[in-house]
């Protein structure tokens, strides 16, 4: 395409032209000829304010939509809970785990620190075992989601 | 403020209130584009099952996309199958009956719907998304899903019929 298009596609979108392109329609005798022409169309364009939507018609979206919603809430939670479900499978085994660590723990502390203080010890290491349990299991719907994203835009390339 | 791209994970997760800021934010836009783009026909439909298309594909909204651009692809694609019904475009500026939602022109040779109405549908769809919603080249292509250089060409085809009826009109 010819500069002379561009010039005008500038002018029939009402951006300002640069110095290059001032310089050009005063030089390029058909830009001269259509500048006030193609004015004219924008000026037309320019009118076409269409009325504004109606007071309902939101509403309306609202209401259709309704069902849809309600689908995909349910769709989530079942996802999630059926997460929730298969995670907690090996909970009782962790929590014997960690429970059977932190006695170990606290005895092997115990031949060498006070009683108080190997209880203290391990009470915390306990206190940051449970912590990253609960990090863990609160991520589960994060992870859900992810993982259904992911599932879309592997399939969907 | 929320992203429209947040509200729209919101909304894959079934919440009402994120569509119905969603609805708020591009009610006014998409209801100007769809009148601009059909001429007038059907709007208030074509709106209504645009956002429920919307709703329906939520879950397959990329977040990394812009949600603009994808509403406008849903509303032109919409359109699009919409006009298997009897098609009004591209139909001689001269026939076409006074549009009702035109504001007096100061040039009463010329209206705006006249001249929409006048240009093939790829051509309008350029015309009305660059010149009203002041969008770039850059995303008309990828809302009309072709090169860039087609939504430049595009653009200087409609100009040229534009002008010929503005020619012809005086």
């Amino acid at each position: 395409m010819t500069t002379c298009d561009d010039v005008l596609a500038t002018l029939l979108l009402g951006r300002p032209l640069d110095a290059a392109a001032e310089a050009h329609v005063r030089a390029c005798d058909r830009c001269a000829a259509e500048a006030p022409v193609v004015g004219r169309v924008a000026g037309a364009l320019a009118t076409f304010a269409p009325p504004p939507p109606g007071p309902g018609l939101g509403a309306a979206v609202l209401r259709a939509a309704r069902p849809v919603l309600r689908q995909a809430r349910r769709a989530r939670w079942a996802a999630v809970a059926r997460a929730l479900a298969a995670s907690l499978v090996p909970l009782p085994l962790i929590v014997l785990l960690d429970a059977a660590i932190v006695r170990a723990l606290r005895s092997a502390l115990a031949v060498v620190l006070p009683s108080g203080l190997s209880t203290y010890l391990a009470f915390n290491y306990a206190a940051l075992l449970a912590l990253l349990l609960a990090i863990t299991y609160a991520a589960v719907p994060l992870l859900v989601e992810r993982q259904a994203r992911g599932r879309w835009m592997e399939s969907h390339g | 403020m929320v992203t429209d791209e947040a509200l729209m994970r919101a909304v894959a997760a079934g919440d009402e209130r994120a569509l119905e800021t969603l609805c708020g934010r591009w009610e006014r836009p998409l209801h100007q584009f769809l009148a601009r783009y059909t001429g007038g026909r059907d709007v208030d439909d074509l709106y209504q099952e645009t956002w429920l298309r919307v709703v329906r594909a939520a879950d397959r909204f990329d977040p990394t996309r812009r949600f603009s651009t994808w509403l406008f692809q849903i509303a032109i694609n919409l359109t699009r199958d919409w006009r298997r019904r009897p098609p009004p475009e591209p139909v001689d500026p001269m026939t076409l009956d006074a549009a009702t939602a035109v504001a007096p022109s100061p040039d009463a040779a010329l209206d705006a719907q006249r001249l929409l109405a006048a240009l093939p549908e790829a051509q309008r769809a350029v015309v009305v998304l660059r010149y009203y919603h002041d969008l770039g080249e850059e995303q008309v292509a990828e809302i009309l899903g072709c090169p860039r250089g087609t939504v430049k060409s595009r653009l200087h085809q409609a100009l040229a019929r534009l002008t010929a009826i503005a020619k012809a009109s005086r």
